[in-house]
């Protein structure tokens, strides 16, 4: 792979799209930081990974028979930083993964999931927030590869947009052969909060088996005027009903954080870029 | 656990197109492609310079393209086994009567004199590189409207062609268009006037005899401001154990409040290589309808493009594809929203059974010059066994924040639920599964002309028993 490319999709498309490859981002530390989480058959982990100063992470999930995991990962570095994550999961049989990410930092940044459902029964919940303003570029390649029987896989995506920022979601839904009686559902929503922005989606689904139920959706566009008058009408000023909007957009997600203060701090960074925004 | 049960979809019934007529051209150029076949084509074509001139540039951006590194594998095919014109033996006419008896019988299997007497304004066919038969009713001829072929277009009308020909499909685009336009022969050319609107539709037809030749027929229609019409072009070969390869161009200009319907239904042999290139440049208020339906071909890529250039302008894109055995068939559509207003919707089905391997594929653009677009994108896929493949890739990529667009795919097999339901009403099992793959395929059927409409129902017959999938 080219040394400047952090990351590809399954299958290509036409280049002029310009969705094939994550790049690595520019002035990128070499800091690397790795870890690795291995639960245990039977065993329930919650792990949080929060990101504060950018620079490449990598981490290894192995989620034995059984066992269950809530990886918790947000990345608040600062906005003059680049950050890469790359994160590898594979998932036993009758094994659960869930997965709460917030992407709302740094100038760049690029970032991977992939997860092997390798066991029969196994689970995946992914739930996603990404917020871009000013100049910010967001790059995602989440991946999900059904191999087990009767797996389920649950990938749900918000995000918003404001500024010059750009973001680029690639979501893949990858029913191997074998993955008999798997079901899998895919959902990106993009709220478009300034004309300066650029939103690339890029909902892939692909299957080599037929007993599969696959779903894929992604809407995008600005905040719902109905909603907007609704809460105007109820004498919120334009700026509030749209706040309000937005985070509920993204609460969800939150409201997945069991960590309350960083669920509070990452509230705050929100609230405020939207404010400001 | 029992086995579930599996509807048996039949294969699509050949025979009619499978049938080989004895090869008689008067000419083919040497296989491969040198800058000596790109000048005997024009020569022989009695071309004025400017054409020669632009086969010549297109030859060079050939060479210096790469294949695609994204789609079907085309390594299989090797231009120096390809014999880019053939020749038949016919000339151009507009009498039936006129047209070679074996090429006639070959048509007269394909119901095209019939459909011409029954349903269609003119009709078009053409014979491996040359057109062979052009005819338009005289009506439309007095109101202005010209239907020929593009070799007599490039004669009588150079200026209109010289204007638009390839320039919304520049060699440049891809290896492929750059191929079409060094080696384009015959297609059809059709100037509609502002403000007529053509009642009956026009149909062209493609038919490919000559094992291991290309056709690279070029299609290229203006309908004038607030004109309208419905083309129709099908295509078919026999099959031959060689390597055949179609890349046509087809260049569609859509002027303001001007509406044009562009039906196609392919059936290409199973040892054809489809690589055809669509377009279409739609202005102010506008309409561009594509159906497309694409069956045949062991390897297609299809996409047609629209480009709505003109405030409201609109597309409507509705297709289905149905890869069987040998088949990877790789189709969808693309928009480009450029202007304010704009409006698209695509609707797709795909089958993919017995080791056939379908893709749907798209891209929807929304650029800064065209807010409040919208764009709605729908594509369910049905697979009929885990033979197969069936894969999805959308892209969307909007600029802007005052767009509105939606994607949802479905990929799956048949739903027992439906089938419980469709037998707690009374209905057997088989017969309830042959509905459901009719009406998956109904909202795309409906849009067919009746004759097609018809020809897709056959082609996608349903048998009551077997296993399957």
């Amino acid at each position: 792979m080219d040394a400047k490319i952090f990351s590809e999709i399954p299958m290509r498309t036409w280049r002029w799209l310009g969705v094939n490859e994550a790049r690595v981002p520019e002035n990128l530390s070499d800091h690397i930081t790795k870890k690795q989480i291995l639960v245990e058959a039977g065993q329930k982990d919650e792990v949080v990974l929060v990101n504060r100063e950018g620079g490449q992470h990598e981490v290894q999930v192995h989620i034995a028979d059984g066992a269950e995991l809530h990886l918790i990962h947000a990345q608040l570095a600062p906005a003059d930083t680049a950050s890469t994550s790359r994160v590898k999961v594979y998932v036993g049989k009758g094994a659960k993964f869930a997965y709460t990410t917030v992407e709302a930092g740094a100038r760049h940044t690029a970032a991977e999931l992939t997860v092997d459902m390798a066991g029969d029964d196994s689970q995946s919940d992914i739930w996603g927030f990404y917020f871009g303003d000013g100049d910010r570029r967001v790059d995602l390649n989440y991946i999900i590869r059904q191999q087990g029987r009767r797996t389920d896989a649950n990938m749900q995506v918000r995000g918003a947009l404001l500024g010059a920022s750009e973001k680029t979601f690639r979501g893949t839904l990858d029913f191997l052969e074998g993955s008999k009686g798997s079901v899998g559902r895919e959902n990106e929503e993009v709220m478009l909060l300034s004309p300066g922005v650029r939103n690339r989606s890029v909902p892939i689904m692909l299957s080599h088996e037929d007993d599969v139920d696959g779903h894929h959706a992604v809407s995008v566009g600005k905040i719902d005027e109905n909603k907007l008058f609704y809460l105007m009408s109820r004498g919120l000023d334009l700026a509030d009903a749209q706040r309000l909007i937005v985070e509920a957009s993204f609460r969800p997600v939150l409201d997945r954080i069991t960590d309350e203060a960083l669920k509070e701090e990452i509230d705050k960074v929100l609230q405020g870029r939207v404010a400001n925004g | 656990m029992a086995e579930k049960k599996k509807t048996y979809i039949e294969d699509i019934e050949r025979t009619l197109y499978d049938i080989k007529d004895v090869d008689h051209s008067v000419y083919k150029a040497h296989s491969g492609l040198t800058e000596d076949v790109v000048r005997d084509i024009s020569t022989r074509k009695n071309e004025p310079q400017w054409m020669l001139d632009f086969r010549l540039k297109s030859l060079a951006v050939y060479n210096s393209l790469e294949l695609p590194t994204w789609g079907p594998s085309l390594e299989e095919l090797n231009m120096d086994d390809i014999v880019t014109y053939v020749q038949p033996d016919a000339k151009m006419t507009g009498s039936w009567e006129e047209v070679p008896e074996d090429i006639k019988d070959t048509f007269d299997r394909l119901g095209i004199p019939e459909a011409e007497k029954t349903s269609l304004g003119g009709v078009g066919a053409q014979y491996d590189s040359e057109v062979v038969y052009h005819s338009i009713q005289e009506d439309m001829v007095k109101q202005g409207v010209i239907y020929t072929d593009m070799e007599t277009a490039v004669r009588e009308h150079e200026d209109i062609v010289k204007e638009y020909f390839m320039t919304l499909v520049p060699p440049k685009d891809h290896k492929f268009a750059a191929l079409h336009g060094a080696v384009w022969s015959g297609g059809s050319f059709v100037y509609v006037p502002a403000g007529v609107h053509v009642e009956m539709p026009l149909q062209s037809y493609f038919r490919l005899n000559a094992a291991g030749a290309g056709q690279f027929e070029h299609t290229l229609i203006i309908v004038e401001p607030g004109a309208s019409l419905h083309f129709i072009e099908g295509c078919s070969a026999p099959k031959h154990n060689v390597t055949n390869l179609h890349a046509g161009c087809v260049e569609l200009f859509v002027k303001d409040g001007a509406r044009l319907r562009y039906s196609t239904i392919e059936n290409w042999s199973r040892n054809m290589m489809n690589l055809n290139t669509k377009r279409a440049l739609v202005e102010k208020d506008g309409i561009i309808e594509w159906v497309s339906g694409s069956f045949g071909s062991h390897i297609s890529c299809l996409y047609p493009c629209s480009v709505l250039h003109g405030e409201n302008a609109r597309c409507e894109f509705t297709g289905v594809t149905f890869a069987s055995k040998g088949q990877n068939l790789d189709t969808g559509a693309s928009v480009i929203h450029a202007a304010p207003h704009t409006s698209a919707n695509i609707n797709t089905r795909t089958i993919s059974k017995a080791g056939g391997m379908a893709t749907y594929r798209s891209a929807v653009k929304v650029t800064k010059n065209a807010p409040y677009a919208k764009c709605s994108v729908n594509c369910e896929s049905l697979m009929l066994d885990n033979l197969s493949r069936s894969d999805t890739l959308p892209v969307m990529d909007i600029e802007g924040d005052e767009a509105d667009i939606g994607h949802e795919a479905k990929i799956g097999r048949i739903s027992d639920e439906a089938i419980f339901y469709l037998t707690s009403r009374g209905i057997d099992e088989e017969e309830a599964r042959a509905m459901i793959v009719r009406g998956f395929v109904e909202p795309i059927a409906k849009e067919l002309p009746l004759e097609y409409a018809l020809e897709m129902n056959n082609l996608v017959n349903i048998e009551l028993e077997g296993t399957i999938g």
